[in-house]
């Protein structure tokens, strides 16, 4: 014991702690990601800007789902730069000029940013009226607006009733607040010209909206005039364009399929008029608004530009797109509008056609063929099979010869792909749909197999003619040996364990794995844990549901055939499938891990991956796995438990160990959520389901209800105790079937939140403790592994000197009886044994130097290695946190020499913040939601893989690589000690026996 | 090449000196005869005295030793490195080689009666002997448990400690 505890502490000081410079980019990888683009709101969704000058650049700018604001490089589709806002700080639209671009983010829009549109360098900040004053407007981007002057100032609309004139330097020069706010105005938009700034607003009346204008001066912000505009509008999202051309503005509108529109002017006097001859359903800002350009599709679907004169008179339609009418060849098309190099405007047009399964592009420049109007076309292979539908287009376009258009197009999927084709090349892709991924699991890879099988039954001559045939392999082999004994190029524990070949096998130290990821947007990935990349995509199938359209929530995924199984790894995710007409039912996704294919018998090949229905929402899943026969329980709303596999066997087998089975559910009770203990009942009900049954239930204070569950991390225990310096030991308390329960008591008369340790079998709360609420909200994170919990919190009461708030991580390990050497064999104990609740708790808190996003903890195939903790942190970095400092019985004055011999180092109060542990180094990894880790073939290493919004993956060995050899290890010199030693034998060896000889002779 | 063994008899045996007379008072006959059977009888008795009193010698010589070894031990020190492991070992072997050679060890104090390679000659001696080297197997136990070398406490046990499973499943 001694001797082992020795070497562990002369590998902890013969090594540095953090990873080498060196190691960077090749033991992990980050992907940045942005989210998916916003795409439902004009002013927030992709759009190409150029920025001028000798060596043009241009970007993509878009805000996205996973409220960022990002610049792509459309180049190569790298991030240019992102910003990400808080998560209360939704950003709302942003508007760009030149080289500034402005977002405005939180409720109704309070915040402005602008920002420097290539390097992304953030230029000013201020906050426009108090977030708390904001109306709840619907959709968010309501009654938010921005605007540039010609001297690149902003004028921003803010909570529908606020404009401000921002000047580039930040200052506010005037403010302008709609004085009648009991009028019900909302203002919606704003644009500014040099004589005046036109707020355009709707104010509600019977089952429509009318048009409200408020013309402000452009020096002083003062109220020019206001006027109403007689007009019904019904849906003001789609039935409305402001269009402006140099000087001059005009409002549009729909008004009963009617287009009409009026003249904008300081005094506000003029008339609406009616453009005659068609109805219309829509219109559509292309981003050339200010260029005077719209999109009007009309009732049969067929789309129309129109184009405001330079004088403002009159709105016109300059073109229609030919065949973009509503037939079943061809998708809705879609448009955009874009820019070329010296500024022209273009518009595109995008349709899918079902006959040809490609995509067609249609670019119209209306100052081309004299003023007439140009239109070129090509077709691409878009895979819509792989990356669905196209929900939005944006664009930009090249003229290099006077009748040649060229045109890039940005588009974006409904699973949540972008991709980038400049005519029918498609120049990049990426995967923005990583960033909301709901759930991830790693599959071991199968070992290359160098060997090709041969008959059983061949007869023995053909296996002597086999034989002489594989050895003339035989001196390569031995060279190959001899090379690399001699050289030392074995596997090493550091380097990249990427295939160069691109075959799926593992390495030699099981680096290389598949992570299995499923997003929000109904798409399965699985990445190579080697560097990131994608190594097959399926679609979600919707079944039934394709018709009506909807969605699937990954909710679990289960590894259910692993390489130990002798055969290639399958999984099963399990999804809830929210249909668009309502209904809600659950589907099971059987595949192969390394293909993606359908891994059901009876699958038929199908393009996008399709599931097994079971026509019940579902409350939980679980797998349940016992001598390697593993079946997936999924629990109905009326606690009926399917089985999947769906067969004889597996009913028997759960029926054998279905009264041994305990899990615990949360339900909806009216006194908010409470978590109650289940087991299946042994005899199937008339329906022939097995049914769960409540056993118990968690009684909590009034008030206080369930924030999650948070299961305990389970895997091998290499030790069942832990020996002390006087050579007693505390036996751990190793209750299997332990569980956290994170509570939120904010509401109830005493504030808080709750953190319990419960057994799922019996209730039995085993740890409880309360902990302070932050800034009324519970946010704790734990992770409860073996017998030791910890957990990290806010808190902000302090109460005098010496105290102060921040940040706390609490360490807790539980263990057998009341003293050392006292056991209960807490492994093996029946849930219902009073030896259950025989504990002895020890914790400490320390002070923690961040926020935290999320925790988990190192796993390794064994169990040996010590286990560390991992954080990802607010400030964007993944960590880890010796398992030494995080030791509950860490002592408060020096330690013992009973204590030294532990390891035990004496308490601080304060963990240290070391940034050689900062797993992520120089990486930003924003915003991460989870982190799960697995264990390497080599004891001392796990792989940890945290995601959220970015995505990284890194190798981690809490006790050194103690199994690996050392990089530096110099092999040269072993083996040319052992070569210079065996020489000197062959040459001491006669000496000595002629010596011998003669000495015999002479005695 | 020169032979290397010198013989001196042939020396002698040509020397001119064996020629001559013994000198005065020497008796040949004295350092030849036997003396009287009385006093034979006495000598072997006084004989077998002093080999019981040297066996005596032999048989508490472990714990006349010990002090030096403690000594040694002390100077050692209490962690685990060559030297105290050197001594430890030494101590602990020690006795099991001696109690093993304890017949051998005797062979020469046996009195001239007794056989000389029987268990049951000398037996008090041979049992302290016994007892005084395990009272050097004791010191060496001593320090091996104050290095903590003995299996002393739970936690030297702890890996051959197994658990079965539990009766009920968590399944979450």
């Amino acid at each position: 014991m001694r001797l082992v505890s020795l070497l562990i502490v002369a590998s902890w000081l013969g090594t540095t702690l953090g990873i080498q410079e060196s190691d960077a980019g090749i033991i992990d990888w980050h992907k940045l990601l942005v989210g998916v683009p916003l795409v439902d709101s004009t002013s927030a969704a992709p759009i190409f800007h150029r920025v001028g000058g000798k060596n043009t650049k241009s970007v993509i700018l878009t805000a996205t789902k996973q409220n960022v604001l990002a610049a792509l490089n459309p180049v190569d589709g790298s991030v240019a730069w992102r910003h990400v806002f808080e998560p209360e700080d939704t950003v709302v639209t942003f508007e760009k000029q030149d080289t500034t671009v402005a977002s405005l983010s939180g409720p109704g829009g309070a915040t402005l940013r602008s920002f420097d549109i290539l390097s992304g360098l953030l230029l000013l900040e201020k906050r426009l009226h108090p977030p708390e004053t904001s109306l709840p407007l619907e959709p968010g981007h309501t009654g938010s607006s921005i605007v540039f002057t010609a001297d690149s100032d902003i004028i921003a609309l803010t909570n529908g009733h606020m404009v401000q004139f921002i000047t580039k330097s930040g200052n506010i020069r005037w403010t302008w607040t709609l004085e009648d706010q009991s009028s019900l105005v909302i203002y919606t938009h704003v644009i500014a010209t040099s004589t005046a700034i036109y707020a355009v607003g709707l104010a509600k009346s019977y089952s429509s909206y009318i048009l409200h204008v408020a013309a402000l001066s452009p020096e002083s912000g003062q109220l020019l005039s206001t006027a109403h505009v007689a007009s019904s509008v019904t849906n003001p999202s789609t039935d409305l364009a402001l269009l402006t051309s140099n000087t001059v503005s005009r409002l549009a509108w729909l008004e009963q399929g009617a287009l009409k529109s009026v003249a904008l002017s300081a005094s506000l006097k003029e008339k609406p008029t009616t453009i005659k001859g068609a109805t219309y359903r829509r219109l559509l800002d292309v981003g050339l608004s200010k260029h005077g350009y719209m999109v009007a599709i009309m009732s049969d679907g067929a789309g129309r530009v129109f184009r405001l004169e330079e004088d403002g008179s009159a709105l016109n339609n300059i073109w229609e797109f030919e065949g973009s009418a509503y037939n079943s060849r061809h998708s809705e098309s879609l448009y955009a509008g874009g820019f070329d190099k010296i500024g022209y405007p273009y518009i595109g047009r995008l349709y899918w056609s079902h006959a040809f399964k490609f995509a067609s592009a249609e670019l119209l420049a209306p100052h081309l063929a004299s003023g007439k109007g140009l239109v070129t076309g090509f077709s691409f292979p878009f895979d819509t099979y792989n990356h669905g539908v196209i929900t939005h287009i944006t664009m930009d376009a090249a003229n290099p010869s006077p009748f040649t258009v060229l045109g890039r197009f940005f588009l974006t999927t409904t699973t949540g792909t972008v991709q980038l084709w400049q005519q029918d090349k498609l120049q990049w892709t990426r995967e923005e749909s990583l960033a909301s991924v709901r759930v991830a699991e790693f599959v071991e890879l199968p070992e290359h197999i160098v060997t090709s099988s041969h008959d059983r039954d061949e007869q023995f001559s053909e296996r002597v003619r086999r034989h002489i045939s594989d050895a003339q392999n035989f001196p390569r082999y031995l060279l190959n040996f001899v090379r690399r004994f001699a050289t030392g190029s074995y596997a090493s524990a550091s380097s990249s364990v990427a295939a160069k070949d691109g075959s799926l096998s593992r390495d030699a130290f099981g680096f290389r794995q598949i992570i299995l990821v499923a997003t929000d947007f109904g798409k399965l990935f699985a990445l190579d844990s080697s560097n990131g990349n994608v190594l097959w995509s399926r679609i979600l199938g919707l079944g039934w549901a394709a018709e009506v359209g909807g969605k699937h929530l990954p909710v679990k995924i289960f590894v259910t055939r692993t390489v130990s199984d002798g055969e290639s790894p399958q999984a099963v995710l399990v999804t809830q499938r929210r249909a668009n007409n309502g209904l809600l039912d659950t589907t099971l996704f059987h595949f192969d891990a390394l293909t993606g294919l359908d891994a059901r018998s009876n699958a038929e090949k199908s393009k996008v991956l399709e599931g097994t229905d079971i026509p019940e929402a579902m409350v939980d899943a679980f797998m349940l796995h016992k001598d390697d026969t593993r079946v997936i329980i999924v629990l109905d709303e009326l606690l009926q438990a399917h089985l999947y596999p769906d067969t004889d066997e597996s009913k028997k087998f759960l029926l054998e160990n279905g009264s041994s089975l305990h899990f615990p559910l949360q339900m909806n009770v009216p006194d908010g959520r409470q978590v109650v203990g289940h087991h299946l009942a042994e005899v199937p009900s008339l329906s022939g389901y097995l049914l769960a049954r409540p056993t118990w239930t968690l009684s909590l204070a009034h008030g206080e209800t369930i924030q999650s569950l948070v299961p305990a991390a389970r895997g091998p225990v290499a030790s069942i105790g832990k020996v002390l310096g006087n050579r007693t030991t505390l036996y751990k308390y190793l209750n299997p079937r332990t569980f956290v329960v994170l509570t939120d008591a904010v509401a109830s008369e005493l504030p808080g939140c709750g953190l319990y340790v419960v057994d799922a079998a019996k209730g039995t709360i085993i740890y409880q403790v309360s902990l302070p609420a932050n800034v009324g909200k519970c946010d704790i994170r734990a992770t409860l592994t073996e017998n030791w919990l910890i957990y990290h919190y806010y808190d902000e009461d302090f109460s005098g000197v010496g105290q102060a708030k921040g940040y706390r991580m609490v360490t807790v390990e539980l263990y057998e009886g009341s003293r050392a050497d006292d056991k209960t064999q807490s492994s093996e104990l029946c849930a219902y044994s009073k030896d259950n609740s025989a504990i002895r708790v020890f914790e400490q808190s320390y002070v923690f130097p961040h926020g935290i996003s999320a925790i988990g903890t190192t796993t390794t195939k064994f169990g040996i290695s010590s286990k560390d903790a991992i954080v990802a942190t607010t400030n964007n970095k993944v960590q880890s946190f010796s398992r030494r400092l995080l030791n509950p019985r860490r002592p408060s004055q020096k330690p013992s020499s009973e204590e030294a011999e532990e390891q035990l180092v004496q308490y601080d109060p304060v963990l240290p913040d070391d940034p050689r542990r900062v797993l992520s180094h120089t990486y930003e990894v924003a915003k991460i939601r989870r982190i799960i880790t697995s264990p390497a073939l080599l004891e001392s290493t796990c792989l940890v893989f945290v995601y959220g919004l970015d995505m990284f993956l890194s190798r981690v060995a809490p006790s050194k690589t103690f199994d690996v050899l050392d990089e530096n290890f110099n092999k040269a010199q072993l083996v040319f000690t052992v070569l210079g030693l065996a020489a000197a034998i062959g040459i001491t060896k006669p000496i000595v026996r002629n010596k011998k000889l003669r000495e015999k002779w002479y005695q | 090449m020169l032979s290397k063994i010198l013989d001196f008899a042939s020396l002698e045996s040509s020397s001119k000196h064996r020629q001559l007379p013994s000198p005065p008072g020497f008796s040949k006959s004295l350092a030849t005869s036997k003396g009287p059977a009385k006093s034979s009888t006495t000598s072997t008795a006084a004989y077998d005295k002093l080999k019981e009193r040297r066996a005596w010698d032999m048989a508490i010589a472990p714990a006349k030793s010990l002090p030096m070894q403690a000594f040694m031990l002390y100077m050692s020190g209490g962690g685990v490195q060559i030297f105290s492991m050197g001594i430890v070992a030494m101590l602990l072997w020690t006795p099991f080689k001696n109690i093993a050679g304890i017949n051998e060890a005797f062979v020469q104090f046996a009195p001239s009666k007794a056989q000389p390679k029987s268990l049951t000659t000398l037996p008090l001696q041979k049992i302290v002997y016994v007892l005084c080297n395990m009272l050097t197997l004791a010191v060496g136990l001593w320090k091996c448990r104050s290095m903590g070398l003995l299996p002393t406490g739970t936690g030297d046990w702890l890996a051959f400690e197994t658990r079965g499973l539990a009766p009920e499943l968590s399944l979450f």
